[in-house]
């Protein structure tokens, strides 16, 4: 805009109104495209979570049930096993049952007929897997992947911040354990189901009263040995693997809740006399704990969500089981379970995409994926309201 | 001490009398240092533990792929691969010929409106030539199906009686000599067993020489298409210089027929260049396997620039916004919603790939209005394009918190000095801030790509997993088709495999491709952090 255009349009009122210059209106272009960016990757977020919730949560609510003992209600999709689905027409409608409801429909249509002496009716049905019933032994085995694999974490993680922040004096050493950890970071996480595979599946050592393969040690005096046969598909591999792949994670925030900690809380306790030891555990390491807990629900977030590493370490499509039924309690860590990250790759990508597998693909998806949402809202929340709690 | 120096007065007993405990020769003190230190070294262990298992596993690769091709030069079946690949080309020329008689037959009917049946009379001449044309090769045809028997043949026999060897190996390591004994192997006579297949070479080089004779006497009666379409005689003279370079290669080939020795060793560089450049990742055929690394990782960097492309404007503007513009409550809101995206699991995004997005993108690929975008309308529902569009979504949070991680390190000075100059909100931001922390946004987008290149789940079942290079000729249509990537091959196949084969090495071989290009990434992001940081003082 220059000054003849002010001198001959005589539309404006006020001769001294802001007229937005040329840079001002590129500055608002600008501007409006960066917010356009935001805003547009949380309606992306919301639209990913908004259909999976919408078409999920019938899934859920359409599956409770009265029962007749104690606590007089159940959910038929959060606390049974998968079963499969068949689809028939009989007596000229059409139904939808699962596995078991349809053995006895059929044992009893069966009777009836014999009974009345008529040919036995055949009904002929479509199958598909999984899709009837729930998912019970899933969120069994998630939540037993999670709490084992976050104890090894946490135990592994805090000590190492510990000696980083506490002992560790920067050096050579150090810094090369803080470009490890650094690394370990970005290692994809189907790198660590390779690595689990091939190290805790297949090689980690098992203690037995006979030797099996070439490798074994003899665990002098005692007739046992050490056999390197691994563990197998089970619950310990994927402990075990998962715990390294968020190793990096807990260390980082275990560090920066011990670096909160004020300084003249050690230097006071050391200088009454109290060691290190002493120092870091009633006077460090209590204060820096919420931190280091609620820093490390995102890395349960994170465990839970992972689906990568438990294929080959501690997953399988279908047990019949729950994990507490076994034979003796050492047989516990060596079983695999159902989770849930991979029953939904199984139920997305193993079955054909349709209205009646829909209900268990959308609800899994769902329950799944609420149940990571709670953790990480938990964690945001949590770690929010700490920030404002401790002023030292 | 000598007996008749002065004794030392008696020492006062200490007033604090304190036993330490000592393990190994520690006090309780460093015993608990070293305990955890030795904690703190778990990342370094896992690091190189993964390192040893990955080469561990995939080491052998290499032997057993020079074996493989080894055997493949000895059962003649890379002699019968020659005389295939003459016979490939010329089908690909047909194909091409035909191509051209299809856009010709849409331009006719479709564009010009004519009745089919007028259409195919008009390419009638096309026809004729295009059927001449394909029975040339039927000589070198019937040589190569009648070789291929032969050549299946001889490596099944060697194959028979290698099993037959294990399996009496491991009588004989059994102690079980008697059973050792009973099975029986046969040593293969490459040379006597390939006989039928050389002896044919003067009979095949003929029939070749007979295949160009024919295809060059029919070129110059190429017939022109109807006066009424447009756009083919490029096409047309495109054909035929296709097939001036197919005849080129016949010396050659004949050339390499003649040479070829069974006996000739494969260099072991050769098993480690297959792996790395080679084109072909087959599996489970009845003829060759190949193991080659390209198609799976052009598939993964295909997803990664797709994803990158959309993420990198999307999460640096969003950290430029949150950062710079927007007020302490929408800073509030935004920051934790977007860490809660990256929350989502990636498999369910995969599911919700599958469910939704594939399908909402073909529609819009098939909307009239939108026909103009390259590569518009696709037809596979899985695709790259699907697949990197939820890759952007799990890479932009990435990008996201570390970029404006890296805007919020800017001191407060850089943009208090702009403005005292008097460059504007927009000047300072775009001249000053983000130039100064460009070195930090570079990092966070060499994250954003780490984490995309080791996405599984979404890849897996969202790509389309089809294991070809896509024709990139066609421009970017090759980003809509589907592809086959490093960490979909290995979450797909390793449950599959049998442990100590060929297949299971290469799987782990990709696994540590994948694991070095991570660390590769995650140098070249923490380098960059350290070098190009502006110093702040």
């Amino acid at each position: 805009m220059n000054t003849s255009s002010n001198l001959t349009t005589p539309k404006s009122a006020n001769p001294y109104a802001h007229r937005p210059s040329r840079s001002q209106a590129i500055e608002k272009g600008v501007l409006s495209v960066f917010r356009a960016a935001t805003y547009f990757i949380l309606i992306c977020g919301a639209i990913v979570f908004g259909d999976i919730v919408f078409k999920g949560v019938p899934t859920v609510v359409n599956s409770f049930k009265t029962t007749a003992d104690f606590p007089y209600v159940t959910n038929t999709f959060l606390f049974t096993a998968p079963e499969s689905l068949y689809v028939f027409d009989y007596d000229g409608k059409s139904r939808e049952m699962g596995d078991q409801e349809f053995r006895a429909f059929r044992a009893t249509e069966e009777a009836k007929a014999t009974a009345a002496g008529m040919p036995v009716p055949a009904i002929k049905a479509t199958s598909y897997v999984y899709s009837a019933g729930g998912i019970w032994p899933c969120i069994v085995g998630t939540v037993l992947l999670v709490i084992g694999s976050m104890t090894i974490a946490l135990f592994l993680g805090v000590c190492s911040a510990v000696f980083l922040n506490e002992y560790a004096k920067d050096g050579p050493v150090v810094r090369f354990i803080r470009l490890a950890i650094l690394n370990l970071a970005g290692v994809p996480s189907i790198v660590f189901g390779l690595f689990g595979f091939g190290l805790f599946v297949l090689a980690a050592p098992t203690v037995g009263t006979v030797p099996v393969g070439e490798i074994h040690l003899r665990l002098w005096p005692l007739n046992y040995y050490l056999n390197f046969g691994g563990w197998g598909v089970s619950l310990l591999s994927g402990w075990f693997t998962l715990a390294f792949m968020v190793l990096p994670v807990v260390i980082t925030a275990s560090e920066e809740a011990l670096k909160a900690v004020p300084k003249g809380f050690r230097e006071g306790s050391l200088a009454l006399g109290a060691t290190k030891w002493q120092t870091i555990r009633k006077n460090v390491v209590p204060y820096a704990l919420p931190g280091i807990l609620t820093s490390s629900i995102l890395g349960i977030a994170r465990v839970a969500g992972e689906t990568a590493p438990i294929m080959f370490t501690a997953a399988y499509v279908v047990r019949d089981k729950l994990p507490w039924e076994v034979e003796k309690a050492s047989d516990f860590f060596f079983q695999g379970v159902m989770a849930l990250p991979y029953h939904i790759y199984v139920v997305s990508s193993k079955i054909p995409q349709n209205e009646y597998t829909a209900r268990v693909q959308y609800g899994t998806a769902f329950v799944f994926l609420g149940l990571v949402a709670l953790i990480a809202t938990a964690s945001i929340i949590l770690r929010n309201n700490l920030r404002g709690r401790y002023k030292w | 001490m000598s007996p008749d120096a002065i004794p030392p007065p008696p020492q006062k007993p200490f007033v604090i009398q304190k036993a330490r405990t000592r393990f190994f020769g520690l006090t309780l003190d460093e015993t608990i240092r070293v305990f955890f230190g030795g904690n703190a070294l778990t990342a370094v262990v896992v690091l190189a533990l993964i390192t040893f298992f990955l080469f561990r596993e995939g080491s052998e690769f290499f032997g057993q792929n020079r074996e493989s091709i080894t055997l493949y030069r000895k059962a003649g079946l890379e002699y019968v691969d020659y005389m295939r690949a003459q016979q490939e080309s010329h089908t690909a020329l047909t194909r091409y010929l035909f191509d051209i008689r299809l856009r010709a037959f849409k331009q006719l009917t479709q564009d010009q409106g004519l009745p089919p049946a007028q259409a195919n009379e008009q390419l009638a001449d096309l026809d004729a030539f295009a059927g001449r044309y394909s029975d040339t090769i039927e000589p070198v045809r019937g040589f190569v199906s009648e070789l291929t028997d032969v050549a299946v043949a001889i490596k099944e026999k060697y194959t028979v009686n290698r099993d037959a060897e294990k399996e009496r190996a491991q009588f004989l390591a059994a102690g079980m000599t008697a059973e050792a004994a009973e099975v029986k192997t046969k040593a293969i006579d490459f040379k006597a067993e390939l006989a039928p297949l050389v002896g044919v070479t003067p009979a095949y080089v003929e029939a070749a020489n007979g295949v160009a004779a024919a295809i060059k006497e029919m070129l110059p009666s190429l017939p022109k298409l109807p006066a009424s379409t447009s756009g083919f005689a490029e096409r047309l003279e495109r054909f035929q210089e296709l097939n001036r370079q197919y005849l080129a290669t016949f010396p050659e080939t004949q050339k390499k027929l003649e040479a070829w020795d069974f006996q000739k060793p494969v260099p072991t560089l050769d098993t480690f260049t297959g792996f790395i450049f080679g084109k072909d990742w087959k599996t489970a055929s009845f003829w060759q396997d190949w193991y080659g690394v390209v198609p799976l990782f052009v598939g993964s960097l295909m997803v990664s620039v797709i994803a990158l492309f959309m993420a990198v404007p999307l999460g640096v503007g969003a950290a430029i916004y949150i950062n710079q513009f927007a007020s302490a409550r929408e800073q509030r809101l935004v920051k934790p919603a977007i860490e809660f995206i990256s929350a989502i699991p990636s498999v369910v995004l995969g599911f919700f790939g599958i469910a939704v997005l594939g399908q909402a993108l073909r529609a819009l690929s098939q909307i009239e209005a939108l026909s103009w975008v390259p590569g518009f309308p696709f037809s596979e529902r899985l695709n790259a394009l699907t697949a990197g569009c939820l890759l952007a979504l799990i890479a932009v949070p990435t990008i996201f918190t570390l970029a404006e991680d890296a805007l919020n390190n800017v001191p407060r000075a850089f943009k208090e000095a702009s403005f005292a100059l008097g460059a504007s909100r927009m000047q300072t931001i775009l001249r000053i801030i983000v130039p100064a922390s460009l070195s930090g946004i570079v990092s966070a987008i060499l994250l954003g790509l780490g984490r995309v290149i080791g996405e599984t789940m979404v890849v897996l079942l969202c790509a389309g997993n089809r294991i070809a290079i896509p024709d990139f000729t066609q421009g970017l249509t090759a980003f809509m088709q589907p592809v086959h990537t490093m960490t979909g091959i290995i979450a797909q196949e390793m449950g599959e495999v049998v442990r100590g084969e060929i297949h299971y090495r290469a799987l782990f071989m990709v696994g540590l491709v994948l694991f070095f290009i991570a660390l590769l990434i995650n140098f070249l992001a923490q380098k960059i952090v350290r070098k190009y940081r502006v110093s702040i003082g």
